[in-house]
């Protein structure tokens, strides 16, 4: 399969009559994108607002985070089965917007939801400070159930991504790049003497505002199935989910997934990609079971050499991660698991809730326990009303000084478990 | 695996609400870890747990809800794996800096909802196995 990414650097957002790129401008009509947000009878309102790198703003209650694409060649649309009709992804033609991204923010579960901070010391543990935010606050009808306000803002945010991307049909990208993998034959064939190796990405999956969509199918009602890496480029996987918000997996990680690409930057040359693994982490011990010996069993039909193993969440899906891990490695197969760590404030504790000795290759995204002072900026959007709400946060957090003194836990992508994140022992 | 073949263990007053009297529910006015020690008690006694005793993004101490899903029958021996897991997880309760007490009344809502999803979801596969 072979897809060509065609990657438009955007520069600026600026609102304007009429929505267009233009220079590397993406002019955004409000009217026209609070029209497509509120197609959904269950929103009430929604505010847009412009966040770029460096300014003195704080985003906040942040729900999702999408990098809007279009899809220019080849079989579907962008986030299939949600947006665009069914049909299987991940081949053709491609354009992203780099350098930019729609950030949905509501109080859904005001506890759940993260911070992007622009400037000062949290924009240095948020990759998204670094992009320019196009932030959309959305207001749900009275008296809905959170589930059905969680399910209309993640609606609204892919719609308005999808609406943004389509203004770059028809540019020319400013930069190329093709991702292109075989069938298990030909990459035996091509590859003989390197290792086979593979993805297995764990979706978080534990219920109502804990889900992930793969295809538009709620994942904890999938057994593990295979992934064509590419397909995940298009929107294949989408986030569903209101965890806590440093380790939780945006869309925009999932369409930008660094394992995926790392390991197609290394394909031909140091290894083989045979490709992705998903697998979900349910609440239900015999569900755990099920899909840890069937990501066992996936493993060993390709044959594999490697797998890295990626984990989404924390506490319950440890044990998810672990068994994932020991079983792969019972058939024979290495492993390497990525994760995050609890390790509490002073750093000293269990990382892990659960462990096992076939875990001898782990990668930390860090502790998100680690406490971090953020100073009071100008300006806010959404609400700081949830802020001693959050995860990692108290009543406490809201200081004399209008500072927050916070868990990195609040930091919306800060300890990501695919490497998406800025903490680095470097 | 249908009604009779589990019990709940909790502390959330939403389960209460939402579950009618076919279930067999055990309902303790305790903290989390204490819940926890609850369901380590009866894994002791023969139980073995269904459900995982940690959640999946709350951490113990943030909330001060669970509910837990083990077996209604008791089986003559001590099930190692349900009692390593509950361990663990009362382990994992020592390191979160406890705040429970300083939320408002919205927020515990919230805590009670999560931690409803979490069981339903668990249910849902409960009835279904």
């Amino acid at each position: 399969m072979r897809l060509e990414m065609g990657y438009i650097y955007i520069k600026d957002i600026q609102f304007s009559g009429e929505s267009k790129i233009e220079d590397g401008t993406l002019y955004v009509s409000e009217e026209s994108a609070k029209a497509v947000a509120l197609e959904d009878e269950k929103l009430k309102s929604v505010s847009f607002d412009i966040a770029r790198p460096g300014e003195s703003i704080r985003i906040t209650p942040v729900k999702d985070v999408i990098e809007p694409r279009v899809k220019v060649e080849g079989r579907g649309g962008i986030f299939p089965g949600v947006i665009s009709k069914i049909d299987t992804v991940g081949e053709g033609k491609t354009y992203a917007l780099k350098g930019m991204a729609v950030v949905t923010a509501g109080k859904i579960v005001g506890f759940q939801e993260g911070i992007i901070d622009m400037t000062g010391p949290g924009a240095d543990y948020t990759p998204f400070s670094k992009t320019l935010n196009l932030v959309m606050v959305c207001e749900a009808v009275d008296g809905i159930e959170p589930h059905e306000y969680e399910k209309a803002v993640r609606l609204a945010g892919l719609r308005v991504a999808v609406y943004i991307g389509e203004l770059a049909r028809t540019l020319t990208p400013d930069e190329t790049k093709v991702y292109e993998t075989c069938t298990l034959k030909e990459g035996i064939e091509k590859y003989p003497e390197l290792p086979r190796v593979a993805y297995v990405q764990m979706l978080q999956s534990q219920g109502l505002l804990h889900d992930t969509y793969v295809y538009g199918v709620d994942a904890k009602r999938i057994v593990p199935t295979i992934l064509n890496p590419t397909e995940i480029m298009d929107g294949a996987i989408i986030s569903g989910n209101c965890v806590s918000a440093c380790d939780k997996n945006p869309t925009y990680v999932h369409l930008n997934n660094p394992v995926v690409h790392d390991l197609f930057e290394q394909h031909g040359k140091t290894l083989n990609f045979v490709g992705q693994i998903i697998t979900n982490e349910n609440v239900y011990l015999a569900e755990k079971q099920r899909s840890s010996d069937w990501t066992a069993k996936l493993c060993k039909i390709l044959d594999l050499d490697g797998v890295i193993i990626s984990q989404e969440g924390f506490g319950n899906p440890d044990t998810d991660l672990i068994m994932n891990c020991k079983k792969i490695e019972a058939e024979g197969i290495k492993t390497v698991i990525i994760t995050d760590e609890y390790a509490g404030r002073d750093g000293k504790s269990q990382s892990l809730a659960d462990a096992d000795a076939a875990a001898d290759a782990v990668i930390t995204g860090g502790n998100a326990n680690q406490v971090v002072i953020l100073p009071k900026l100008n300006k806010v959007i959404g609400t700081l009303d949830y802020v001693t709400k959050i995860a990692g946060a108290s009543e406490e957090t809201l200081r004399g000084d209008g500072s927050l003194e916070v868990e990195l836990q609040v930091i919306t992508g800060a300890t990501n478990e695919t490497g998406f994140n800025c903490l680095s022992a470097r | 695996m249908n009604q009779n073949s589990y019990k709940i263990i909790t502390n959330n007053p939403l389960v209460l609400k939402k579950l009618d009297k076919a279930y067999d529910i055990i309902f303790h006015e305790i903290s989390y870890e204490e819940i926890l020690r609850e369901v380590r008690d009866r894994i002791h006694e023969g139980h073995r747990l269904l459900s995982h005793p940690l959640s999946g993004s709350v951490k113990p101490n943030e909330t001060p809800y669970k509910s837990i899903l083990i077996t209604k029958g008791k089986e003559m021996k001590l099930d190692l794996k349900s009692l390593e897991l509950i361990e663990n997880a009362i382990l994992a309760c020592g390191k979160f800096h406890f705040k429970t007490d300083t939320y408002t009344s919205e927020t515990y809502k919230d805590f009670q909802l999560i931690d409803w999803t979490l069981l339903e979801s668990g249910l849902e596969a409960a009835d279904v196995w």
